[in-house]
């Protein structure tokens, strides 16, 4: 099966590929993997404390094409969102957005799974913070 | 159950391999084609069909992983379709090093070879465990069958083989 045009603009180039510091306390790192095929995912969130929106994403995935274009394009997409809106994307958009064959749709899922776990590590680092405060 | 059937024994995860091979022998001799060579032909080749049934049994039962694979389709299991939940954090966090370091060695970064040669021992120690696990979960559903235990078995079959082709990767790179 042919990958469509995004997924390949996504795979030789993908954005966002890279890793944070995972100890800082406004960063939030997902990792979640499929044992089914092997893909391993990690996708990270910098959030500015303050406004709560997502000033950075880096991921990096082993995976195959459209696991890799999936969570680049997700930290495109959180890029610039706040924390409440980034729990809003679904796995389906990015499967539309692709243009994902349903064998693929798992992949999507991945991503979608990395977003939430990003986001629920950067939650529970962020309430002692605030606690504090 | 018809690899059991073919056997003569009740669909059960822990088997005794020693009687499982006598029993093989024993059904092997029943069924043996010189005992047909006058019986019609239609008898004859129920013999046969029966016999070659017989042989897939055999090497299927003995090997307790395609077993588990066997006994959980026919309760319905789709073994490998389902439950993309079920590694361990830490485990995939191991994993996602162990690519890091695959990648590495790719790029002809031999300094990341102590830990792949690390990485395979653990995950053969892992391995080692799971089967354990697994022997265990089997006497626990034959004592009390039921659909909880079979998830369980489930879980652990998709973990092993993740571990297992992670084990393949590891060893084709230590290899090159």
């Amino acid at each position: 099966m042919a990958y469509s045009e995004k997924v390949v603009d996504h795979y030789s180039n993908p954005r966002n590929v890279g890793s944070m510091d995972k100890n800082d306390p406004n960063v939030g790192t997902g990792m979640v993997g499929a044992p089914e095929c092997g893909d391993v995912m990690k996708l990270q969130i910098k959030v500015d404390p303050i406004s709560g929106i997502i000033e950075d994403a880096k991921f990096k995935t082993f995976g195959c094409g459209s696991a890799i274009a999936s969570s680049s394009l997700a930290t495109e997409w959180l890029k610039g969102k706040t924390v409440d809106q980034a729990m809003e994307i679904k796995n389906t958009e990015i499967v539309t957005e692709l243009a994902l064959p349903p064998v693929k749709v798992h992949c999507s899922v991945l991503a979608e799974d990395a977003i939430k776990a990003a986001i629920n590590d950067y939650k529970k680092k962020a309430v002692p913070a605030h606690a504090n405060a | 159950m018809d690899y059991y059937r073919v056997l003569g024994i009740d669909p059960k995860l822990q088997l005794n391999l020693n009687e499982l091979q006598q029993l093989f022998y024993g059904r092997s001799r029943e069924l043996h084609p010189d005992r047909f060579a006058r019986a019609e032909a239609s008898v004859r080749d129920a013999a046969l069909q029966e016999s070659s049934t017989l042989n897939d049994a055999y090497r299927t039962l003995r090997d307790p992983l395609q077993r588990a694979e066997y006994f959980l389709k026919h309760r319905g299991f789709d073994i490998g379709e389902q439950g993309t939940k079920e590694v361990p954090p830490e485990l995939l966090e191991e994993v996602f090093e162990l690519n890091m370091a695959l990648e590495e060695l790719k790029d002809g970064d031999e300094s990341a070879r102590p830990q792949l040669v690390s990485a395979r021992d653990h995950f053969s120690t892992l391995l080692g465990e799971s089967d354990i696990e697994l022997e265990k979960l089997f006497a626990v559903h034959d004592a009390t069958p039921g659909e909880d235990t079979l998830k369980q078995i489930r879980g652990l079959l998709n973990r092993r083989r993740y571990i297992q082709n992670l084990l393949r990767d590891v060893n084709g790179y230590l290899s090159n």
